[in-house]
Parts: structure tokens; sequence; C-alpha cells
């Protein structure tokens, strides 16, 4: 204990510069969701590479900052590993950002889904609109929710109009804000990430209350989305399936595949610049966090079970997910943004040019 | 044990540490953790005890500077500041420090046992209170502005209307484009509290005293006991104070500043025949509890729900996590070692706090009689720090330079800083929880629910009287 005490009380002194192995950057602030996933991965990894990995946060307006100055500056330290979200995904399609997925290598990345309920006083395939909780982050579910209610057939604009008729988009909402709101019934759907789920919603399910509405799938290699074991059956496309006996097309449903596979596909991921000599070292130590079984504990804990992409497998994934992007859905996805959910966003035809 | 108490001193002197330094406060202090909280990996429990310390005895060591320096050892002291500056000047630190101390002890004492006994009521008082309540308490709290108002009552309505528009600074929840930033991409995030709060107070405050070559004040005598005696005297004050700020803490995300100008505006609304700002103890007395209680009832939503009750908790919820204790999960509700843990740490710190400050007052008071110019470098370093803590680069010390020339000015004009500091901080709490109200309700639906009318007959109360009695104070 006395060593802790001393230990802590010398590097209080030096917090802010400790000496480090390895740099981890976070593009937010310090308690985010993404920051304690990278705190619980870095610790699992110093394990294995015996060396001491420190959580750098770069804070500022939509977690776009940090990763850009990992791009404009950072990207060549050998000692700097990039930490991303799904976020960071979204701002890359639609946002002016600097950085871009295709600069870099990828150490690994954690394929996740998203599940979404509704409350059971609430049919949201009926005439009352769904109050949802708006954001960036919310816009896969945005476009589930009013392809799911909509149906097969409508153009854009029809979609369009049918979400602002159909859905009550709720702008100014903490995530804190959002699963209080559900829970007391202001709202009539929410969503959360697997681990977040069991932890928010799941008792909500439990009384009664609630119950699962769906969820969008998880990203295979070949581009399309597979049905998740957790919660089989309720995949969007099974869902929307069921109702219209077609399955979903067009330019709308070609941006939700987009922004969903770019939001929850690389909802975790560590990078590094190209021909960092440190990558293949960085790589043998999260294939041990990931085939440990103490160590994926730690990390499965915090996201829920899924399976890392490693190394290669990691840069073959992000190459999936550039090949989602076409004239079609990108234009949809920022057209979509900017009409139905006020959200602004631009149409970069930069990322058309490096597929 | 052993190892727990010696945890316990560890955050308490670190807290107090974080609590002394200019407009830091409890969260600074625990996101500095970050580096080093995996020390505590193998001894989880030790970790709670140490956090919990820190918060405790932050909490109360931020009055220390507000009182002698007139600089808010975190945004939420600045109410005690008001009345506890002048109080310094007359030379009756220790009087001021005490009370602010034994308030803060018996509080924080108070609601730290109580919000254990809150706890099986809590999910039904939460599923009441809904947005349009929370909207209703935060106009409440913003309502208060009219008891911090000096005399000079346009100026007073020209810095909350400034205050207002400066928290609308970021992106528009509406539209989500970026707003009144002129074009600087860092302001998109909004302007964040800690350079605002050091540009008004700290830095106006330092820099006047190093160009009067001044000394806050020569101590008459040390009155520490008279500062005890006058709490219980006014122990109603006291207790009113902690339970607004018990009260906030309760509803999560609305943060201890604005307990702490609510329990100022109710002392200053209770007591109309006296004056504020020039050194009423009253004024110590009625915010000074709220801020305790508030850290502890919020650690209920925290706990509980895995929500945060305000920013502090947010980040200790991280800090939580690396410990692999999941917040808001039926397994936590079990762990009773954890809840033992907090308990020890926050009522073992409020404690030793109220011990260890009683011993010091008479010591520390002493820094009132010293020039300026002595402890004139260290403060500008721990307040520049403060002000880097957001991203470390010269945006936060140009916003640390516009807020304190904001500072300047208000100072000598008159404008009311802390009226500033409220509009602030409730602006954009108020614009969003409209937002989301408009979105989810409309006027038949608000009418049936019987807390909002009461809340909303208050707050057209409070803007009434605030109005006819307008310019309590003569703090700007």
């Amino acid at each position: 204990m006395l060593k802790i005490l001393t230990t802590l009380a010398v590097l209080l002194g030096f917090s802010t510069t400790a000496v480090a192995d390895y740099t981890f950057i976070v593009p937010q602030k310090p308690g985010g969701g993404t920051s304690v996933w990278a705190q619980i991965v870095a610790t699992e990894m110093e394990k294995y590479l015996d060396e001491k990995i420190v959580i750098k946060h770069i804070r500022g307006a939509r977690d776009i900052p940090g990763f850009n100055k990992f791009h404009n500056e950072l990207q060549n330290d050998p000692k700097t590993i990039m930490v991303s979200h799904g976020g960071n995904g979204v701002s890359f399609l639609n946002e002016k950002v600097d950085y871009n997925y295709a600069d870099y290598e990828s150490v690994g990345l954690m394929n996740l889904n998203i599940i979404v309920a509704s409350r059971k006083d609430h049919n949201p395939y009926g005439a009352n609109k769904t109050a949802f909780a708006a954001g960036s982050g919310m816009i896969p579910e945005g476009i589930a929710m009013t392809l799911l209610k909509c149906g097969s057939g409508l153009t854009t604009e029809q979609y369009i109009d049918c979400f602002k008729r159909k859905v009550n988009w709720v702008k100014g909402m903490s995530g804190g804000e959002r699963r209080l709101a559900f829970k007391r019934g202001e709202l009539n759907g929410t969503r959360e990430n697997p681990a977040a789920f069991k932890k928010h919603v799941q008792p909500t399910i439990d009384k009664g209350v609630a119950g699962l509405w769906f969820h969008h799938g998880i990203l295979q290699a070949d581009g399309t989305h597979a049905d998740d074991p957790n919660y089989p059956g309720y995949q969007m496309e099974k869902l929307f399936y069921a109702a219209n006996r077609t399955a979903p097309e067009g330019d709308l449903y070609a941006a939700y595949k987009l922004v969903k596979s770019f939001r929850d596909g690389m909802q975790k991921a560590l990078w590094v610049g190209k021909n960092n000599p440190n990558k293949a070292k960085l790589i043998a130590a999260l294939k041990q966090v990931a085939t440990n079984p103490e160590s994926a504990g730690a990390v499965e804990k915090k996201v829920g079970k899924y399976q890392w992409l490693i190394g290669e497998a990691g840069d073959a994934h992000r190459d999936t997910l550039m090949k989602l992007i076409t004239p079609e859905a990108l234009s949809t996805l920022v057209r979509f943004n900017n009409e139905a959910f006020g959200i602004k966003a631009v149409y970069k035809d930069t990322l058309l040019a490096q597929k | 044990m052993i190892e727990m108490i010696a945890a316990l001193i560890g955050g308490v002197l670190y807290g107090l540490l974080i609590g002394i330094i200019p407009a830091a406060g409890a969260t600074t202090g625990l996101v500095a953790l970050f580096g080093v909280i995996s020390y505590f990996a193998h001894e989880p429990y030790l970790g709670v005890v140490f956090l919990m310390a820190v918060v405790a005895a932050s909490t109360t060591g931020d009055s220390f500077t507000a009182i002698l320096l007139g600089i808010p050892g975190a945004n939420s002291a600045a109410a005690t500041m008001v009345d506890g500056f002048p109080l310094a000047q007359q030379g009756r630190a220790s009087y001021a420090i005490s009370a602010a101390v034994t308030t803060s002890t018996v509080n924080g004492l108070l609601w730290g046992c109580l919000v254990f006994l809150l706890l099986p009521w809590y999910t039904s008082l939460l599923m009441v209170l809904g947005i349009p309540e929370l909207w209703a308490f935060t106009v409440l709290a913003l309502a208060t502005v009219g008891f911090v108002s000096t005399r000079f009552w346009f100026r007073s309505l020209c810095a909350i209307a400034l205050g207002i528009f400066l928290g609308m600074v970021g992106v528009d929840p509406n539209t989500n484009e970026p707003r009144y930033t002129l074009g600087w991409f860092y302001l998109e995030d909004s302007i964040q509290i800690m350079p605002v709060v050091a540009g008004l107070f700290a830095i106006p405050e330092l820099v006047n005293g190093l160009l009067t070559k001044s000394r806050t004040a020569t101590i008459v005598k040390s009155e520490v006991l008279e500062g005890m005696r006058v709490v219980w005297q006014n122990r109603w004050l006291g207790l009113r104070g902690g339970f607004i700020g018990a009260f906030i803490g309760l509803l999560p995300g609305l943060g201890g500043a604005m307990a702490d100008w609510m329990a100022y505006g109710s002392a200053v609304a209770a007591n109309p025949k006296e004056r504020f700002g020039n050194g009423n103890i009253k004024g110590v007395i009625g915010p000074e509890g709220a801020n305790n209680a508030q850290k502890a009832t919020s650690m209920i939503p925290t706990v509980l729900f895995g929500i945060p009750g305000a920013s502090f908790a947010a980040v200790l919820m991280s800090l939580f996590m690396y410990l692999n204790f999941e917040l808001g999960t039926p397994d936590i509700a079990l762990d009773t070692e954890f809840f033992t843990s907090m308990t020890f740490g926050f009522l073992g710190a409020t404690i030793l706090v109220a011990f260890l400050c009683i011993f010091l007052i008479k010591p520390i008071s002493y820094i009132t009689s010293v020039p300026y110019k002595y402890y004139f470098p260290v403060l500008l370093t721990l307040i520049v720090w403060t002000a880097m803590q957001y991203t470390g680069g010269w945006e936060d010390l140009a916003m640390l330079a516009i807020f304190s020339a904001l500072g300047f000015f208000c100072k000598y004009y008159k404008f009311s800083r802390p009226a500033l500091l409220i509009g602030f901080i409730l602006s954009d709490k108020i614009e969003k929880l409209s937002i989301q109200m408009l979105a989810l309700y409309d006027v038949d639906s608000l009418i049936t629910r019987p807390i909002f009318l009461i809340l909303v007959l208050c707050i057209l109360g409070i803007f009434t009287y605030s109005f006819i009695k307008k310019g309590k104070i003569d703090y700007a």
C-alpha cells in the first residue's frame, strides 16, 4: 500500500508528462466510452508488450480534432497509435475532416453491432410518431426506422417526407438523458451497443415495458450484414423482408448500409501510420489480448462479445468498407442528413476517387 | 484497515490540493488521475476510498481560495466567494472559512448518510420528474440571477445576456451547424468552463492585487469558534442550502454550480432587509453546504443507473470502470464492499478535512496578509495549468486571455460577474431542455403535471420578486 501511495505521489507530479513507450491518442474527453475501452485495451496490451502505454485525450468538436492531429502531425511517429470509434466513421463520410482511413494501417478493430429497443406502450409501426433521440451518431437508426416504418419502393424524397411524418427526432439529448427519457417513457425508442444494452435497456425489457425492436447486423467480409447470434431474427433486413415480402433496396438502403458499416464496422479501432516499425509487435500483443480468456473477458465486459479483426484482417475490413462508397449511397446519405435529420453534411467526391 | 486509512489520507491531501488550485475543482482533479488509477487495479476498493476522498476533500477545499483571495477553487465555489472574499478583506478570513467548513461538513455528513437511506425511493422520484420538471428547475436556477445582480440593474441584465450568449457558442442543437464561432473550429465544442471561471474571477483579482502592491487584509483576530457559532445561529439557512444542493444532485446532469447559486439566491431572498456582497456571513453559509450535499446525492443516479449526476460524476464513473466497477448494473448494487468503501471514503474524508481545515484555518488565513507578489507566480502558473486542461494548445490560453480581459472589464465597470457566470452555465441546458420539452410535450400535457406547474409559479414569483427588489448585492 505504501508503495502505491508513494508511486501515486510521484506520478501525480508527472502525470501530464509521464514517460511512456507508446501513446494511444483518444479523440474524446476522459470518461467517454471509447476512452474507457482504450484504457482497458492498453492495460491488457501492456502485459504482452511489457512496455508502458499512456492515453492522451485530444478533445474537440464531434471528436474530430484528435483524429485530425494524428493525421496531420503524429501518424509518422512510430510510438503513436490512433484510437477511433464509430462517430469518426460517420464524420469521415459527410463532414470536412482531414483524416482518411486509407492512409493508415490497422493494428486491429472490433466489428460491433448496435441494438434498438422500443417501448411496449408504443406501436412503432402505428400512426403515432416514434420519439427517438437525434444526433449524428443516430443516423443509422434514423434511416433504419424510416425503411421499416415506410416500407419499400419509395423515392428518397418520399422517404424524407415519411420520416418527418412518422419520426419525432428529438434534438439536444445527451446519452444519459436519452437513457432516462426512455426509462420514463418520454422516448419510445432507444439504442445501445450490446454491453450498454444489457446494462441500460435490458432491465426495462425485463420489467415488461419495452422490447427488442431491431439491430443492424454484423458486417461480413463481402460487405453484407449477417444476423447477430445474440439477438437472432431481429436484423433490420429480416424484419423488413417479413413486413414487405421483399428485400430492402434502392438508394436509401445503400446509404444505410454505408453509414452503419462505417459506424459499427469500425466501432473501436487502433491505427498506426504506414510502415510503422512497431506494427508487428503491437499486432502480436493485440492477438494475445484477443485470445487470452482473461484479457478478452476484460474487453468483452465493456463492449460485449464481438470479433476482433487484427492486422491484415483489419486492413481488409477497411477496404471492404471503402467499396461501399458509391455516388448514389453517398449523395443519398448527405441529402437525408441535410433534409430529414437537419444535420449539415457535405458531399465529398474525393471519397469516391480513393475506393 | 490501515491501508484504507492511508488511501483516505492520500485522497484527502490530493483533494485539498486540487480544491485550493484556482478554478480547478473535483472534475479537473479526477481527470488528472487517469494516468495513475491503474495502480489501484489490484486493490480496487482502496481506489474507491481514494477517489471518494478526493471528491469530498476538493469540494471543501475549494472554499479557501474563494474566501481568501476572491478566486474560486472551482466554479461551484464562486457563490461562496461573493460574500466570503469581502469578509477576508475586512480581516475576518478565519471567521468566513470556519463558517464555510462547518457548513460544508455538516451538510456533507448529513447528506452522505441520507444518500443510502434515499436509495429505495430514488427510482420512483426519477420516474416522476421528467423533462418538463428538469426544464423548470433549470429556469428556476436562472431566476436566482436577480438575487446576485448589483445595484446597477441594467448592467446586470447586460451581464446575464452576455453569459447566455457565450453559453450558446458552439453548435446549434437544432440545426447542428456552428453558431457564433466566427469560423474558429475550436469553439464548435463550445466555450469550456475552466477558462471562463479563471478569466472572470481569478486573473482580475490576482493582477489587481499585484498592481496595487497590496495584501488582501490583515488578520484582525482568529475567529474560528465564532465561525462555528454563527453556523449554529443560522442552522436552518445552512440546512436549506444543503437541501437545495441535495435535490439538484439527484437530478442527473444539472450540476453543482447551479445548486450553489440557487442556495445563494434563497439566502438573499430570505433576508430581504440585509445587504449581500459586502461580507454578509449568511452569503457564505447559504451556498456552501449545497456543493457538498450535491456531490453526495449525485452519486445516486451515478451508481444506480450509471447516469452521471454531474460532470465530476461522469469522470468518476470512468475511473471506477478502470477499477472494474461497472456502475448501473445489478452487480454493483449487490457489492456491499463497494458501498462500504464509498461511504468510508466520502464520510471519512469529510470528517478528516473538517479537522484539517479547522486546524489549518489560522495559519492559512495569514496568506491574506502576504503581499500578492509572493504568490502571484505560483497561482498564475496553476491557473494557466487549469485552463490548459482542455486541449493543451494555444487556443486554451487565448480563451483565458479573452475571459481575463472580460473579467477586468466587468470588475471595474460593475457588470455582475456572477450573473454572467450563471447565464453562461445555464443557457445551454435551458436551450436543450426547451427543445426536448417542445418536441415531446404540448400545452395540454404540460398542464396535467402538477410539479411542473408549481415550479412555473415559483419561477414567475421569483422573477417578479427579484425585479421589484432589484439591486441586492455589492459584489460585481
